[in-house]
């Protein structure tokens, strides 16, 4: 029988942040349990204490300010899917929380909890790395700020420190005529993980060439990947079958793809090549309106 | 109960000798004391503690809804929910939904006449999850029913008795 789990309910971040800082990596947050009662089921995880942020006051605010949206680390995958200041401000950030497995893990599950978890197959992380979001977090040094790319680091886990607890992810609102897509494949069910998930970000010049493109993949390799060099290489190119097929094989190229039940390496480095194609092809199509 | 487990200024919720805490839980519009492990799920306290079985466990793993409880009306799997996390909803199970007489709710109703299942195993969360999927879309098409309930497996494969049910209840619940 497995130690008796002690439950800590604070009511404020500082009053979590001091119970992690005390009891070090024998305590884990605990917000919309679904990721934590996996893995403490599979005895992936043994904590000794769980310190349950749900008391915690403002921490579900949906909002934009600043040119930014703002979500707050316990609102959960179902409501911003729903939001309608999500969907106004930037769709694609609804559009991927809505992919999320199935109603019931999405009215658990929080924006905190998907960052913090760092899970390879989840949905949201591509789109924050693509849309070069931020993470917001809170530890006994004060508040900081890391940006997603940096803070997904490996399989479960992330740049936080242990007494760190997510806060919030800001994410920039694109520029008006920018098109954005996250595509999400599935390899079994509809509401299966994705094999492959790609978030594309694409913004033209009135001539057709490319002003801004982002790509970011997910489910394929330990964390999202995202290549800066490769996408460089479009700025100021116009956006052609060729240029769109040189962007997707430098990313099969670049990821070092991995092995589930969803997908062989293999397989998976094919569908980088498809679906990265896709994404830019349907953001393109949302960046530019018919005329 | 043992002495005060308090860090950093924080007080743990109080446990028995067992290891287990004092909860309160509002289910069916009735409040229910029990004591729990704080690692037991809402599934496991409801169907053990409580004597509710209408909550089954399937897969455990959230991806069937055969455990389905509506959580302040919102589905929610309670096999991935600890029960002391739940203190301060309103939770309802299959049993929470007759009516004062024991008649059905019309949505039951509407699965009994549609003859909406088989083994009935799957069909207190396949109608736990029609009740707010008509609650948020009382005008949902068969095919946004469809995409709702993706997340509930029936392996006998009722489906297209299952969305004629909600469809059906669709029409009953607006009289």
């Amino acid at each position: 029988m497995p130690e008796p789990l002690r439950l800590f309910q604070p009511t404020s971040i500082e009053e979590a942040v001091a119970v992690l800082a005390e009891l070090g990596d024998d305590a884990k947050v605990v917000a919309g349990a679904t990721a934590l009662t996996l893995l403490y089921r599979q005895r992936l995880i043994a904590p000794g204490a769980l310190v349950s942020i749900g008391r915690i006051p403002g921490l579900k605010t949906i909002e934009v300010v600043d040119g930014e949206l703002r979500l707050g680390a316990l609102v959960s995958h179902r409501e911003v899917e729903l939001s309608p200041v999500v969907r106004e401000s930037i769709p694609v950030v609804a559009d991927a929380f809505g992919k999320v497995a199935n109603v019931r893990v999405r009215n658990a599950a929080t924006v905190g909890g998907v960052m913090a978890e760092s899970d390879y197959a989840s949905d949201p992380p591509a789109v924050f790395v693509a849309l070069d979001a931020v993470v917001d977090v809170q530890g006994s040094n004060g508040k900081r700020s890391i940006p997603a790319s940096a803070f997904f680091v490996a399989f479960y886990e992330t740049a936080l420190e242990h007494d760190e607890i997510v806060i919030g992810v800001r994410v920039p609102v694109p520029p008006a005529g920018t098109g954005a897509v996250y595509h999400k494949f599935v390899t079994r069910s509809s509401e299966d993980r994705p094999c492959v998930g790609v978030a594309g970000v694409v913004r033209l010049h009135a001539d057709g060439t490319v002003a801004d493109l982002r790509v970011a993949v997910g489910a394929a390799a330990e964390t999202p990947q995202r290549f800066w060099d490769t996408e460089a290489l479009a700025i100021g190119k116009p956006l052609d079958a060729d240029l769109i097929a040189q962007v997707a094989d430098a990313y099969a190229d670049q990821v070092d793809t991995l092995d589930d039940m969803r997908g062989s390496a293999w397989y998976r480095t094919e569908m980088v090549r498809v679906w990265v194609r896709r994404a830019i092809e349907s953001a393109a199509a949302a960046a530019a309106p018919a005329r | 109960m043992t002495a005060e487990d308090t860090v950093a200024g924080v007080t743990a919720r109080a446990v028995d000798g067992d290891g287990r805490i004092s909860i309160t839980l509002q289910v069916n519009g009735r409040e229910q004391r029990i004591q729990v492990r704080p690692h037991h799920t809402l599934l496991e306290v409801l169907r053990n503690e409580l004597g509710l079985t209408g909550p089954r466990e399937g897969c455990g793993v959230g991806m069937c809804g055969a455990c389905t409880v509506l959580v302040d009306g919102r589905p929610v799997s309670g096999c991935l929910l600890p029960a002391a996390l739940a203190e301060g909803h309103e939770l309802t199970t299959i049993e929470g939904l007759e009516g004062p007489n024991g008649e059905l709710h019309p949505i039951q109703q509407a699965f009994v006449d549609h003859t909406g299942f088989q083994c009935s195993y799957c069909t207190p969360g396949f109608i736990l999850t029609s009740k707010a999927l008509l609650a948020e879309q009382p005008d949902a098409s068969r095919d946004e029913a469809r995409a709702y309930l993706a997340g509930n497996l029936c392996r006998c494969g009722s489906y297209v008795k299952i969305l004629d049910s909600v469809m059906d209840a669709k029409e009953r619940l607006k009289g």
